[in-house]
């Protein structure tokens, strides 16, 4: 069995790969899958953590944590879809009614 | 060595399938790569004798979740704006600027010590496979953790009502 910190490896790499989705992409629904992969960063680190330390505490947060995704992605699907009604585009550079 | 070959079979498919994510120009092939991330994810779970969070990651993440997502893309027909150009020229080296330097923060603080400090638990993995991973979770939701499962209940409900409400169209 591999060690913890490959484990916290891979998920460091993948919260990574998440932040810069967020700061690069453009398109918004791109832009909150990569808010899912850093939850399911977070979910990898929690699980690893758990079975090394003999907890079952680590799956039972994972298990709110994917509620608390599905549904944030119904609501910011739906919030996304609204988007694109009023303006025909989810770049987020054109939602910049709050600039001066 | 069967479980070591697995986990590294499993960790590049999940790290190749995120870069995916946010490397492909196309929305729908960022969706598609996002899949084989959490199946590679669900193969991560089942290394660490997680089987029910790993069933649950494929019906669920991959499964619902991600079929959401690509109704949303195919509905928004985001075809011609593929090719958006970014609107400041440094935005892609800073974001790998920022990916890199929180990357090296993380791992100076995995390696910087002992990371299992904590008390031990109640459940080596050998005592769950004995019992039965699900039986053990199931146990633990509906005793210790059963206000935060109700909570859930309406956390979702609500959610699901936001998201009727917000995406009718208005009868005007």
């Amino acid at each position: 069995m591999a060690p913890l910190e490959h484990y916290l490896i891979v998920s460091a790499l993948l919260f990574a790969i998440g932040v810069v989705g967020v700061v690069v992409r453009r398109n918004a629904i791109v832009v909150v899958m990569s808010i899912e992969l850093m939850l399911n960063a977070g979910n990898l680190a929690f699980v690893s953590f758990g079975r090394f330390l003999n907890s079952m505490d680590g799956q039972l947060i994972v298990f709110f944590v994917m509620g608390v995704a599905a549904a944030e992605a119904a609501i910011g699907l739906a919030i996304l879809i609204l988007i694109y009604r009023n303006r025909e585009s989810t770049d987020v550079d054109s939602l910049n009614l709050l600039k001066l | 060595m069967a479980g070591l070959f697995l986990f590294y079979l499993m960790a590049v498919v999940t790290v190749a399938g995120a870069v995916g994510v946010v490397s492909l120009p196309n929305p729908l092939y960022s969706v598609l790569s996002l899949i084989a991330a959490f199946l590679g994810l669900a193969g991560l779970y089942l290394t660490l004798n997680a089987e029910f969070i790993a069933v649950v990651q494929v019906v669920i993440y991959a499964g619902a979740i991600m079929v959401l997502f690509l109704f949303v893309v195919m509905l928004l027909d985001l075809r011609r704006e593929e090719r958006i150009p970014l609107r400041l020229p440094v935005q892609k080296f800073t974001g790998a600027l920022i990916g890199v330097g929180l990357f090296a923060v993380i791992m100076k603080v995995i390696f910087s010590g002992s990371l299992l400090t904590g008390a031990k638990g109640a459940f080596p993995a050998e005592r769950v496979s004995e019992i039965g991973n699900t039986q053990v979770l199931g146990k633990i939701l509906l005793t210790d953790y059963l206000l935060p499962f109700q909570a859930m209940g309406v956390l979702l409900f609500v959610g699901v009502i936001g998201a009727v409400v917000l995406a009718r169209r208005r009868a005007d």
